[in-house]
């Protein structure tokens, strides 16, 4: 299996993905997004490796590098704008999250874990095989999507085989149900955004409709408040069932 | 009596067991989920809490959460009322965030345990940082001082603990300073503005502030007024966390001490900016010092004690303990381990279990290792299945083997028995270097920490050798059991310290007792006939990014993916190949003697 072009949609939108990766802010927040991403699979897949039989612990290496390779990118574009040369922080915090598909690593079988990883890393070099294309006034970036996209490839093939291997009888169905997975996980995490949306706007109506009022009183009540020590004199121990 | 003492929502999210008065066991969150500073609500270490001691949760006569949720709850709703109609945006993210979980916590845990709405307690924030620094601490009587960014309405208390003859113990909170009057709040300001993650990068501020000059206290001072009755307050026109969920600094601030740093610009002390942002950091530094050193000189007065019990997060700043306990009057300042929201998990039970239960005080072993044990066994398998030099080696032989690989450079992840509760690694989960040269320090931080040049290593000594070279005062040494404090390196030793000492002379010194980590006691004895200099250089055992390793898995798969050279878990050693070529040309083979079981794939 090999990746030579692009996805479909992605080639329709190449004209979108070349807006976006003209500008030079656009370039160094999309490669510190993509740093996150990384570096948040990767710690996925670490967990993997050291929760699970099948040692996963290269491609995890892998991933946690590509986003090594994605910061000390954008540190890089940041500093030139900068004209900034010797610093004593290299401005390439490492994020501390993990990927964003919510990876329950402790609660997935192995081919459920090979086929989510397969899809994913497929997904990853379709994507960076059009990124690729779109940053060639950046030898230096796209030399980095050419070095990712290569191991992205590897990973796909090796995550096929091994799940051919794991499971001989119905892999096909693997891959199928995880497609549908990550379908679901997107459907949720837009469901969930428009929750919030619509929890918002209710809120804030709430704000201005409900709470002026309330708002009066709690303002009176401050400018009555004396800065400086309170002396604490509630009982403790007979409110111990109390969250008040 | 079984109580159960639970920390969670905030920041770092842990459970605690204690049992007839004595804790058996406690763990953050984080080490088990492995999502650093995780505040979810820690179902899994309450688990392993359980599991470890086996304990069915109806077993269970108590379960202590840390502070009041609605009253928390009535605080953010209040400020916000307070700052209408500016806070119209926070609003709705404040109530989403606390009316989704953090309010019925009661709930929550009776839910996940299966147990009776009456067995459920709370206790009050700040208590739970006093008990937790207190009833640990080998003090039969103490001032109180907690500080941190802000428990349900306070930020801030004094008070005294005592333990009777009779075994019953006397916690009280006599006065507090509430919110938005906060020192934590105040340096987390600063944290933000100066580009750094509010609530976990505090100690980079801490860090930078060596390489810059307090010119900017009097700016700082417009922040923060001291009141007449000795307490401070802040001028709140220069902050926003009151108002706003996603800014803690006002345009006023900005006018004052000019554009924030973004986390991804470099810290150049080459450039104007550079130095801004480290004058910066030392000025809120000093003002800290300051502030603490005033109110704890006043605690001494007040109370006459001889020793104080410091909580809460603002007592991680090790720098302003040491100042504390140097000028403040009080002749032993003790800081818990665990001093931040996690250690309130085992604060609120020891809490509930004397004062609430009034069951008498015991006296609770002096260390901070509670968490889940390595097993040898383990790391010996993953060794052998990935093909790994590894060996299994008699207590002699395997400190004689690491303290020459220490002493011919080699960096060794170290872990032994229980993992440390707290944000510190102090000899169960560290990574040991040698502490001589710069060219360590910057190893470490290129090929294992990825961090920032300007953040210091720590270096850890026996107690018998420590003051030969620290200048530490009388109960630094105390200060230093869990890297509480940061003390001078003496100046004829800092050539020879290089890799721990920091730009101003300073290191957070780890003073190791024999009594609590016998082993890393005699490493450390074994490293000094070597090399004739008794101190290693102790860093946490993860990289950036990653808690702290729990298992011999997690220490085996950060050792794989970095430039640790040896990995140690209980009696079985690690060697990669390089070093392990490298060890034997320098005459320093696999040891012959003391092998119980070897494998070489």
């Amino acid at each position: 299996m090999s990746i030579r072009h692009a996805a479909c949609v992605d080639r329709v939108l190449r004209p979108v993905h070349r807006w976006i990766w003209g500008d030079g802010d656009r370039r160094v927040r999309k490669l510190l997004a993509f740093a996150e991403v990384e570096t948040g699979g990767g710690r996925d897949i670490l967990r993997a490796a050291e929760v699970t039989p099948d040692l996963y612990l290269e491609h995890a290496i892998d991933e946690l590098h590509h986003g090594d390779l994605f910061r000390q990118r954008s540190a890089a574009l940041l500093r030139a704008r900068a004209l900034r040369t010797a610093s004593i922080f290299d401005g390439n915090p490492l994020p501390g999250g993990h990927g964003l598909d919510d990876l329950a690593i402790g609660n997935e079988a192995d081919d459920r874990l090979l086929a989510f990883l397969h899809i994913a890393e497929k997904a990853a070099a379709h994507r960076f095989s059009i990124y690729r294309e779109v940053v060639d006034d950046d030898p230096e970036t796209r030399a980095i999507f050419e070095e990712i996209l290569r191991d992205e490839v590897f990973h796909m093939n090796y995550t096929y085989t091994q799940l051919a291997r794991v499971s001989p009888q119905s892999y096909r169905r693997q891959i199928w149900r995880a497609r549908a997975s990550r379908f679901y996980k997107r459907y949720l995490r837009c469901a969930i955004r428009c929750g919030d949306a619509v929890a918002s706007v209710l809120l804030t109506v709430q704000y201005f409709v409900v709470l002026p009022p309330f708002a009066w009183f709690a303002k009176r009540a401050e400018r009555r408040e004396a800065s400086g020590w309170v002396s604490i004199d509630r009982p403790a121990v007979r409110s111990a069932r109390s969250q008040y | 009596m079984n109580i159960l003492g639970v920390s969670a929502h905030y920041h770092d999210s842990a459970a605690a067991l204690v049992i007839d008065g004595m804790p058996v066991c406690a763990v953050q969150e984080e080490r088990l989920s492995r999502h650093k500073n995780d505040a979810a609500f820690p179902a899994a270490a309450i688990d392993w809490c359980l599991d470890h001691a086996g304990l069915a949760p109806a077993a269970l006569d108590a379960i202590v959460f840390y502070e009041r949720s609605m009253l928390k709850f009535e605080r953010i709703l209040t400020c916000t009322l307070r700052a209408f109609p500016r806070s119209w945006r926070s609003f709705p993210h404040a109530m989403k965030n606390s009316l989704g979980e953090k309010v019925w916590v009661r709930g929550i845990i009776a839910a996940h345990l299966d147990v009776s709405h009456r067995k459920i307690l709370f206790t009050d924030h700040h208590a739970s940082h006093a008990a937790a620094a207190f009833f640990p601490s080998p003090t039969e009587a103490a001032a109180i001082l907690t500080a941190d960014g802000v428990g349900e309405w306070a930020t801030l208390t004094c008070g005294r603990a005592t333990r009777r003859a009779n075994g019953r113990a006397e916690l009280t909170l006599e006065r507090e300073l509430r919110f938005p009057h906060s020192l934590g709040m105040l340096y987390s300001t600063f944290t933000a503005y100066l580009g750094f993650a509010v609530n976990e990068d505090e100690y980079k501020v801490m860090g930078l502030a060596a390489y810059g000059k307090p010119s900017m206290v009097d700016r700082v001072h417009k922040l923060i007024h001291r009141t007449p009755d000795g307490a401070f307050a802040l001028a709140t026109e220069y902050f926003e966390f009151q108002t706003s969920a996603s800014r803690s600094y006002s345009r006023r601030f900005v006018d004052l001490f000019g554009p924030p740093r973004s986390k991804y610009d470099p810290i150049d002390l080459d450039t104007a900016e550079g130095r801004r942002f480290a004058d910066c950091a030392a000025s809120v530094q000093r003002v800290l010092e300051d502030v603490l050193v005033d109110l704890t000189r006043a605690l001494h007065g007040e109370t006459g004690l001889s020793d104080l019990c410091l909580g809460g997060g603002v007592a991680l700043n090790g720098v302003a303990n040491a100042r504390i306990l140097a000028e403040s009057g009080f002749d032993r300042v003790f800081v818990p381990p665990a001093p931040g929201d996690a250690g309130c998990a085992l604060g609120a039970a020891l809490y509930a279990d004397r004062i609430y239960f009034g069951n008498p005080s015991r006296e609770i072993p002096d260390h901070p290792f509670w968490g889940p044990p390595v097993s040898a066994s383990d790391l010996a398998t993953v060794a052998r299945e990935d093909g790994q030099l590894f060996e299994e080696l008699d207590e002699i032989s395997l400190i004689e083997y690491v303290a020459d690989a220490l002493a011919s450079d080699r960096i060794v992840g170290w872990m032994e028995g229980p993992c440390e509760f707290g944000p510190r690694a102090l000899g169960h989960r560290s990574i040991l270097a040698a502490p001589h040269r710069h060219e360590m320090r910057d190893r470490l931080n290129r090929d294992i920490k990825h961090r920032e040049e300007f953040r210091p290593f720590a270096p850890v000594v026996s107690t018998e050798d420590a003051h030969e070279y620290f200048d530490l005062p009388p109960g630094g040494a105390r200060l230093g059991r869990f890297m509480s404090g940061v003390f001078p390196v003496r100046p004829q030793w800092r050539n020879r310290l290089a890799a721990v000492t920091h730009v101003d002379g300073s290191a957070r010194v780890q003073v190791v007792e024999r009594e609590m980590a016998p082993r890393l006691h005699r490493l450390l004895d074994a490293y000094g006939r070597r090399t004739g200099l008794p101190v290693l250089l102790n860093t946490s055992f993860n990289v950036a990014g990653e808690p702290i390793v729990t298992t011999a898995m997690e220490g085996y798969s950060t050792y794989r993916r970095c430039g640790i050279d040896v990995l140690v878990a209980g009696s079985t050693v690690v060697t990669k190949r390089g070093a392990a070529a490298l060890l034997m040309k320098e005459g320093m083979a696999w040891p012959s003697q003391g092998v119980v079981e070897s494998g070489v794939a």
